[in-house]
């Protein structure tokens, strides 16, 4: 009996450490736990289309020299 | 509605953000710590409404023509998305300066509200500046703020003030007119033309009591702490502190009450479980509660850590350690530009790397981003404190030596990228706007301990718990998913899997497999190293002082690890100095953006981390026992290879650039 309570627990624990894991990084989460991983988005296309950063896809060799 | 704060950078955009979203983003008193755009709502308490306000902070910019990716988000964001209004921030204690930018944003027509911010500082200056006429001038309200002050003076009013301005149109002060962007005398012309607007606006709002010209106590501080002899060793003096106090002194203090509770708690469950199966006992008591455990016994010491690097960010020391190490890397091709992301580093290395697009040089952004790593993060100061406690007596100087380990190899990786890439000599100018000294915040730090701290508890219950785990069930079983029996270790899937890169490590001086295994899953998260080495050799508590003592030798621990210290010290600095984990890797290729870059700097990470730990276990244990360790031949033969590759490439290099020249002077 000890033991299937056992397996349940360490289930349990390891399920929700995943599910956590896995929520972070569906939400776009590049570290888990970070405290700016809202912030941590890289290069890729956000829905609208534009780049997350807000910058079009900037790219500062692009950038012309005044 | 959504209200863009715009301004130049350090003008406290983010602090601004956060104390009116209640977010915790990362501030810094220097200019470029914010590279993203970030969005949330206003707290309704600062404006009451029904409509949801949100506010979207953008990177710091001096002018609308951008000059790093960073700048053109902004400039991006507020050309091409249209806010409804613009909140932008200005430093009052700079106002010439700051308007130029202000101008501009006037002239899209987007209704907008100026923050005079720092306004506390100009009083204790006695510099006033006369809002009203400001606002008539500017053609848009001015708000003097403070966003640092716990009461959020004129926050409240900023926001309501932008909020009333929705469907409004702005009028500029001061137009342009159409000039070709081609030309620079051209817009050199429109510049100068600005800067004499707002010169003449500044002039007849502003009153100095102190003016800049005049040297004050900031400027001889600066002196001292950014003089060129006197600058690194007060720079070394520093770090040897924070070090000392975070891992010798304080940290260990604290780290050993929380070690109590988490022996306490395991105890506890280790009788509630001992009539179950032994698997199953291993796996929770060991395996989990163990391995999470002894990674978060070390907790204390990278909060303490974390506090005080905050206190030095926050006081503007930090920004001149930039200044102090820009001739250093100027030498080798980078900038003082690249020390704030190296500093970044010392807390994660994700944003440490993404801070790379402040740098405007490509070649520089990308040796930048591919040498960061080399300052040892958060995440690996529990691998320093473990090998600092358990080999070495005085566990202060070893923390200090790895940080000025990782300048020297990102000094030296600087000069072979050089080599490589075909850096040609040409003039660097690191222009920085260093912040005002100023008492750091105590409650700042303290809040940005624990953002940092929690982040770190999460990964421990997150990541680390999953892989002890997948690391006890490997340990645990063979491959025919037999239990395997006590003595027959290495008979498991785990030791199967780790023996191959034992193998290599041999000539490194830890050959066994449970070095190798950890430090494998380093890859997945540094802290893991310490979370392996707990479960493989059944030690779930580095930090006792009754027992295993983690400052002033631990005998126990290093005889269950079974090297010598001079391995010890060689195994510390290859976790230190291979490749990041995962997650850092995928940011260098987001800033990188160029395949054979990434993989040139993960293959220099590689053949670092691997040359730096043969060399000291190789060259320490002939000086301490008069001969070379095992191995030292297929090492010797090893390293030669890596050497041999990186000589035929920069040959290579010479190659193609000699061929290049010539036939420039052919078309010629």
């Amino acid at each position: 009996m000890m033991d299937f309570i056992l397996i349940a627990v360490i289930l349990l624990i390891v399920a929700a450490a995943a599910g956590y894991v896995i929520k972070a990084k569906k939400s776009g989460a590049k570290c888990i736990g970070c405290p700016v991983e809202g912030g941590c988005c890289s290069h890729h296309q956000s829905h609208t289309g534009s780049c997350c950063h807000g910058c079009g896809g900037a790219d500062s060799s692009r950038l012309k020299d005044k | 509605m959504r209200i863009a704060l715009t301004g130049n950078p350090n003008s406290g955009k983010t602090t601004m953000y956060n104390a009116l979203t209640g977010r915790n983003e990362r501030i810094g008193n220097w200019a470029g710590v914010t590279v993203e755009k970030k969005e949330s709502p206003i707290k309704k308490n600062f404006y009451g409404g029904a409509e949801e306000l949100i506010a979207v902070d953008l990177p710091g910019a001096y002018s609308m023509s951008p000059f790093t990716s960073e700048e053109s988000i902004t400039s991006g964001y507020v050309k091409n998305e249209h806010p409804d209004a613009i909140i932008n921030i200005v430093d009052a204690t700079n106002l010439s300066r700051s308007l130029f930018f202000t101008t501009q944003l006037l002239e899209l027509g987007i209704p907008m509200v100026v923050a005079l911010n720092k306004s506390d500082i100009n009083e204790k200056k006695g510099t006033k500046i006369d809002t009203e006429k400001l606002s008539s001038l500017l053609g848009c309200p001015v708000v003097a703020t403070v966003s640092t002050s716990a009461s959020g003076n004129g926050l409240t009013e900023v926001v309501r003030t932008a909020a009333s301005l929705l469907g409004q149109h702005q009028q500029a002060p001061y137009h342009q007119g159409n000039i070709s962007l081609n030309s620079k005398a051209e817009v050199e012309a429109a510049d100068r033309k600005r800067f004499e607007f707002v010169n003449g606006i500044v002039a007849k709002v502003e009153t100095r009591k102190v003016l800049t010209r005049e040297k004050n106590t900031q400027d001889k501080i600066d002196d001292i702490l950014t003089n060129k002899w006197l600058g690194i060793p007060i720079f070394a003096v520093v770090m040897f502190l924070v070090f000392d106090i975070s891992q010798s002194t304080l940290g260990p203090a604290i780290a050993d009450i929380l070690v109590g509770w988490i022996e306490g708690f395991q105890g506890t469950v280790a009788g509630m479980v001992e009539n179950s199966s032994p698997l199953l006992q291993a796996l929770l008591v060991d395996g989990i509660i163990g391995g999470v455990g002894a990674v978060v016994g070390f907790l204390p010491l990278v909060m303490v850590m974390y506090f005080l690097i905050s206190l030095l960010e926050d006081c503007g020391y930090m920004a001149r350690v930039s200044v102090v190490l820009d001739p250093i890397f100027k030498k080798v091709g980078l900038s003082g530009k690249s020390v704030i992301p190296f500093v970044i580093t010392t807390g994660c290395a994700i944003p440490g790397i993404m801070a790379c697009r402040t740098i405007r040089n490509d070649r520089e952004r990308k040796a930048t981003a591919m040498l960061a790593p080399f300052m040892p993060c958060g995440a690996k100061l529990p691998v320093i404190a473990l090998f600092a406690g358990v080999f070495f007596s005085n566990a202060s100087w070893v923390g200090t030596l790895m940080y000025f380990a990782g300048i020297l190899l990102i000094f030296l990786g600087a000069l072979l990228v050089n080599k490589i890439a075909g850096y040609k000599n040409r003039k660097s100018f690191f222009i920085i706007e260093l912040p005002e000294y100023k008492i750091p915040s105590l409650k700042r730090a303290f809040l940005s301990m624990c953002s940092r701290g929690w982040a770190y508890i999460v990964k421990a219950g997150t990541i680390i718990l999953l892989c002890n785990t997948a690391v006890q069930i490997m340990q645990s079983f063979n491959w025919s998913f037999q239990l395997v029996e006590e003595g027959q270790e290495s008979t498991s899937i785990l030791a199967s899997i780790a023996s191959p890169f034992a193998l290599l490590l041999i000539p490194l001086g830890f050959g066994a497999w449970q070095l190798a295994a950890a430090a494998v899953t380093g890859f997945i998260a540094k802290e893991n190293v310490v979370g392996t080495l707990a479960v493989v050799y059944g030690i779930t508590n580095f930090i006792d002082v009754d027992e295993l003592v983690l400052v002033h030798g631990a005998d126990q621990v290093a005889a269950v690890f079974g090297i010598s210290t001079v391995a010890a010290l060689a195994y510390l600095m290859f976790n230190l100095f291979t490749p990041p984990c995962f997650a850092a890797i995928g940011a260098m290729n987001s800033e990188i953006k160029d395949k054979k870059w990434l993989l040139g700097g993960i293959c220099l990470q590689l053949g670092t981390g691997y040359t730096v730990a043969f060399l000291v276990y190789q060259i320490g244990t002939l000086l301490t026992t008069g001969s070379v360790g095992t191995g030292f031949v297929p090492g010797l033969i090893a390293v030669a290879a890596m050497v041999g590759i990186v000589i035929y490439l920069i040959k290579k290099t010479d190659a193609s650039l000699a061929a290049e020249y010539a036939l420039g002077a052919a078309a010629k």
